[in-house]
Parts: structure tokens; C-alpha cells; sequence
């Protein structure tokens, strides 16, 4: 077996495995064009399992079955805010249990299938614009 | 006398070369590319002259968390960002303001300041008390009822009654610490609206800092206000434009922005930035612009936001080109309101880039204005807990790796010693194939403070030109920056004169 047909036969040994292959990552900075214009990749990977790469804010209240995903640390800084302000690129992460939550300060990555849109929780009346559903994490 | 002067400075100057030349001869290392550089600095300084004239305008650039290693970085950064060397890179304000002095941030209350009391002391001339504005010594933090009899008279409001122009311009929300500083007297820095107001407040009557701005009593009121914090100026029952997800804070029917366009017919309001565009100082008398609900974006994050931002330097120049209509003069505060929030992140990026576009609205400004003049003051109100640490060779990116630690693992040469960056009881993070030059990388911190990093207490810098200007050498108190600028145009007795109707 020359060179060319080892690597053509790795190729095609790979290719289940590649369908299976860790989901695409999406950046916080590859959600928007501009104000909530998504950019054509988050378009483009709508329905899809992405991962992201973020902090998981302080839950909203305990045995809740989301979070929230920031960029950033979700901090209010004593000498800045006077009240909690969202930035605007926040992710909803719906998982499919209780959230057992980390330190708002601990990298995380999720995965989840991403969707965006204006959407209502009925429960907690949180408005989210993007969103991943089925969501796991792991520290980094 | 002025001949007399340059006849002397000649002088000195020709001496200095000939003994520099003179100096080829026996000093083995005068041809070094460093000793020739150091020596046309010599030259430079050598030439430079006070200024004594009376200031007819005042800007003052307050960059807020602007610590000396803050500079440096920046400096750094923003060479290499040009593909030049970074560590004997200038930044603007660096050589356009020459003369320089170490302030000391210290408040009545506190080794550390916040930004309230130190904005006082910078446009008020006096030291106070952690977390209020516009008060002295004498105030009870959060207390209306100690209001009375603790209120300072700004150097804004001498302007105003002295018949001077006067403008703000903040990334920060204009009712956040430093701008408000110039207008507002509050016992809690957090009044900015009404829905803040502790119950005290309310019943003896004290104001949130929105509606002081609107109400301010002084001269005829600001030329120009412009930055973030729209939403402290509008309703709960009223959406914002620039997302309608997100309304108004206010709960008191008062719609400020409504009420400010009442006031006269040469005024002019913007929320974006094509409405910024639009104004034309020439036909506008006063102008308001709120580009953001809540504190306008970083430097990083401007092209992406909704309704566009002008950038910083932007915002400088069409306050100086409204401002510059007043033939007596004008009085300009410039916040780099930012570079304090990034740090409070533990993001050294968003804080350098914010850092540079402060740097860029020096220049800009500078380049409009006759600085035999106008008094150009850059300083920042308090330090922060960030450090360039190692021995990174020269060249290494600033935002790059320094080298390996006793750990193994490897670190970067700017960190903080407190913030989001510190893990809890957890070992620090492996950095091994990590790309600490992305924006959004927090950099490690020693002690987790994961609601913010938090100021610091070392001095900062003043830099200055212009008339005066030399007046800011050796370390000073941080109140020193108004007296300056009060002697330098002579704001106090005019005002007097002109209350006396003189």
C-alpha cells in the first residue's frame, strides 16, 4: 500500500466516526452580525448540536431545569450596576433535568441543539432569543 | 521678557549639544541607538516652556481604572497591533501631554477609592467619602437627610455662571460616577433613577441623578451630554429603541428626554448612531445623545451594536466642534468610562482596546484645538489590581504567554491579583494550548472575587499641556486637578463677578 492509498483508506475508515464526530463550535462572537442579526453560520447551524464555550450565570432559583449562558462571568460589580444587567448575548441552556450548577466563574463547554428565536418559558416567563435545548456541560 | 526667555533656552540648548557632542568623545556608548535616543528627549525638554497664560478652554479626559501598568500595556498592545515595536511605542496623550505627576486617590474614607468621591475631587477640589457624589466630607453615605450643607460647587457650574460652554461625553451611562460628578450631589451613587431612591431619599426629598441632570440649575445647562444610560431617562411604560425587549426605568412619569427637547428649539437628541451623524454643531445649539440603555459597548464590541456608536474620539470632536462656537471659552469632561469594567472582568483585552480608543480621542482632539489655549488634562480616578509580570522577551505579544511556573503550567504576563479569574480551592487552570490573545480570555487572578475585580490604591498619572499644564509635577493630591484648573482660567472669580453682575 503506497502513501496515497493508506490515506485514502484512513479517509474511509474515518467516515463513520467523523459522522458522529464532536459537534460544531460556536463562538458568542459568531452569534450576531450586528444587534440581533444572527450571523449566517448561527443561521446556518439552527437544529443543529453546537458547543459553547462560556460561564454558567447564578441559577435563577434551585431545581430548575435551565441556565444561562454568558460570555463572560455574570458579575455585578458593586461600583458599576446598581442592579443585575443582562448583556445582551446571552444563551438560554435548556437541559433535560434539574441543573446541578458550578461556580458562575468556572469555564464551561455545552452542547445542545441550537435554536433562535423569541420564545417565552411559560414557567418562569424568561424571554430567551437563542437558545440550546438538551443541553450538557462540562468544566474545563 | 519672552525674548529674554528664548535667548536663555538658546542658550541651554547649544550648550547641551555641544557638550553632548563633546561627550562622543569620551563617553563610549554615545553612538548607542538608546543613549541618541534619550539624548533628542533631553532636547525636547529642554525646549519646553510654561505656559502662563489664562486657559481659555479646559478638556479634561478622566480614564476611569487608568493604572500606570494599565498604560503600559496599552502602550504595548497598541504598537504591536500596528506591527511595531510595543514596549518603546507612545501613545498619544503620552507625547501630546508632556508635563506629568503621580496623584494620590486615597478618599476621606478609604485607602481604595471608587470612582464617586475621586470625580469630586477632581471637579470639585475636595476629598469624600466612598460611594457619593458632589458632597464633602460632611455627608452620611446613603443619607439624603445629610445632603444639606455637604453639597459642592462644581467647576462645571462655575463655568456655566461665568458664561462658558460646558459638555460630557462618557461610554459609561452619564449618570454613572464621573460624569455625574460634574452636575449631580447625591449621597448614593446608585440614585441614577428614581425607582433607586431609598425611602429616606424620597421623604426628604433628595433627587436621583437622571433628574438632576435635566433639572441642573447652572447657567443655561450642558451644550453637550453624550453617552450611555438611556434607559435612566425614560418610562417603565416606555420601550426602548434600540430593543424592544427592554423599557424605561423610570417610575415617576417623568420622560427626561421629552422634557429636555422642551426647553428650547436649537436642541438636538440622538439614540444611534446615524442620528449622531446627522447633527451638525453648527445649527445645533445644545445636544443630548444616550447611545445605549445602559453603558455604551466596548471598544471591541462597537461595530456590533444595534443602532451604531460613535467611537470615543468621535463623540470628542463634535462636542469640541458645538463647544467651540463660545467665543469665552468651554469646559469639556471626556470619560473612558470602560476601562474600569473590563478590569472589574478580569478582561485585560476589552481594557487595553479601550484604553487605545482613549488615546485616539487625545489625538483627535489635540489636532482641533490651540493648545496655547486650552488646558489638556488626561487622569484616572483610582488604580486597579492588574500587573505585567515575568520576563517575557521583548516583542512577546502583551497579551501572550510569559513563561512556566513552579507548576508547570504556563502563565501569561498580565494578570490581577483578585477577580473572576481565581479558582476556589481548585489548582490554576493549564493555559497548554490555550490562545490567551482572544478577547473574551479572563486572565488568572490570585484571590476569587468572582462578583468583580476590585480597584486599587496606588497612585495614578496626570498627564497635561497647555496653559498651566507644568503645574502637575511631583506626587500630588488627586483634588490638586481642580484647583489647576480653576487658576488656570480664573473660573471662581468669574463667576463671582459675573453672580455680582460684574
Amino acid at each position: 500500500m503506497d502513501r496515497r492509498s493508506f490515506l485514502a483508506a484512513m479517509a474511509a475508515a474515518s467516515l463513520p466516526l467523523r459522522a458522529q464526530a464532536a459537534p460544531e463550535t460556536l463562538k458568542f462572537r459568531d452569534l450576531y452580525l450586528r444587534g440581533r442579526t444572527l450571523t449566517e453560520r448561527a443561521i446556518g447551524l439552527a437544529g443543529q448540536e453546537v458547543q459553547m464555550i462560556g460561564y454558567m450565570a447564578p441559577p435563577l432559583k434551585p431545581e430548575i431545569s435551565f441556565f444561562v449562558l454568558t460570555k463572560l462571568p455574570m458579575s455585578t460589580c458593586p461600583f458599576c450596576e446598581t442592579e443585575a444587567q443582562w448583556p445582551d448575548d446571552i444563551v438560554l441552556a435548556l437541559t433535560d433535568g434539574p441543573v446541578d450548577p458550578v461556580r458562575y466563574t468556572d469555564l464551561i463547554r455545552a452542547t445542545g441543539t441550537f435554536e433562535a428565536g423569541f420564545e417565552t418559558d411559560a414557567e418562569t416567563g424568561f424571554l430567551s432569543f437563542v437558545r440550546l435545548r438538551g443541553t450538557r456541560f462540562e468544566k474545563l | 521678557m519672552q525674548k529674554i526667555l528664548k535667548t536663555l533656552m538658546l542658550g541651554t540648548s547649544l550648550t547641551a549639544v555641544t557638550g553632548a557632542a563633546m561627550a562622543e568623545g569620551l563617553v563610549q556608548q554615545a553612538g548607542d541607538s538608546y543613549y541618541v535616543a534619550a539624548q533628542a528627549q533631553l532636547m525636547q525638554k529642554l525646549s519646553d516652556q510654561p505656559n502662563t497664560r489664562r486657559a481659555k478652554n479646559v478638556i479634561l479626559f478622566v480614564v476611569d481604572g487608568l493604572s500606570v501598568p494599565t498604560i503600559t500595556a496599552s502602550r504595548i498592545h497598541e504598537g504591536q497591533l500596528r506591527g511595531v515595536d510595543g514596549e518603546s511605542n507612545v501613545l498619544s496623550f503620552e507625547a501630546l501631554l508632556p508635563y506629568t505627576a503621580l496623584s494620590k486617590t486615597y478618599t476621606h474614607d478609604s485607602q481604595v477609592a471608587d470612582s464617586a468621591p475621586t470625580a469630586t475631587a477632581l471637579v470639585s477640589g475636595v476629598k469624600s467619602v466612598n460611594g457619593t457624589i458632589g458632597v464633602t466630607q460632611a455627608i452620611k453615605l446613603e443619607n439624603c437627610a445629610s445632603q444639606k450643607g455637604a453639597e459642592v460647587t462644581t467647576i462645571f457650574e462655575l463655568a456655566e455662571q461665568a458664561g462658558l460652554s460646558t459638555g460630557i461625553v462618557s461610554t459609561a451611562r452619564i449618570t454613572h460616577a464621573t460624569p455625574a460628578a460634574t452636575y449631580a450631589k447625591v449621597a448614593g451613587r446608585d440614585w441614577e433613577n428614581n425607582s433607586n431612591l431609598p425611602e429616606e431619599a424620597v421623604q426628604n426629598g433628595c433627587k436621583d441623578i437622571a433628574a438632576q441632570l435635566i433639572d441642573w440649575p447652572a447657567g443655561d445647562g450642558f451644550e453637550v451630554v453624550m453617552g450611555g444610560g438611556r434607559g435612566n431617562f425614560m418610562l417603565e411604560s416606555q420601550a426602548d429603541p434600540e430593543d424592544e425587549t427592554k423599557m424605561g426605568a423610570r417610575t415617576d412619569g417623568r420622560d427626561l428626554v421629552a422634557e429636555w427637547l422642551a426647553k428650547g428649539n436649537d436642541r438636538v437628541f440622538a439614540w444611534n448612531k446615524e442620528g449622531f451623524d446627522a447633527i451638525d454643531p453648527a445649527k445645533s445649539g445644545k445636544v443630548f445623545a444616550l447611545f445605549n440603555r445602559s453603558h455604551m459597548q466596548y471598544e471591541a464590541d462597537r461595530a456590533k451594536d444595534a443602532g451604531g456608536e460613535p467611537s470615543l474620539a468621535e463623540m470628542s470632536v463634535k462636542a469640541l466642534d458645538v463647544l467651540a462656537k463660545n467665543e469665552d471659552g468651554f469646559l469639556l469632561m471626556v470619560e473612558g468610562g470602560r476601562v474600569d469594567h473590563a478590569h472589574h472582568a478580569g478582561n485585560a483585552a476589552r481594557a487595553l482596546t479601550d484604553t487605545i480608543a482613549v488615546a485616539e480621542a487625545v489625538k483627535a482632539v489635540s489636532e482641533k484645538v490651540d493648545l496655547d489655549e486650552t488646558l489638556i488634562i488626561l487622569t484616572a480616578d483610582h488604580s486597579h489590581v492588574f500587573s505585567i509580570a515575568g520576563y517575557p522577551t521583548r516583542n512577546n505579544p502583551i497579551l501572550g504567554i510569559a513563561g512556566t511556573a513552579d507548576d508547570n503550567k504556563p502563565y501569561t504576563t498580565l494578570g490581577y491579583q483578585n477577580g473572576p479569574g481565581a479558582k476556589v480551592d481548585a489548582p490554576r487552570a493549564d493555559l497548554t494550548g490555550v490562545d490567551t490573545t482572544d478577547i473574551d480570555f479572563l486572565q488568572q487572578a490570585l484571590v476569587p472575587l468572582g462578583e468583580s475585580e476590585t480597584h486599587a490604591g496606588d497612585d495614578v498619572a496626570i498627564f497635561a499641556q497647555g496653559p498651566w499644564a507644568h503645574l502637575f509635577h511631583g506626587v500630588v493630591e488627586q483634588n490638586l486637578v481642580y484647583h489647576v484648573m480653576d487658576h488656570a482660567t480664573g473660573l471662581s472669580t468669574r463667576a463671582a463677578l459675573a453672580a455680582a453682575g460684574k
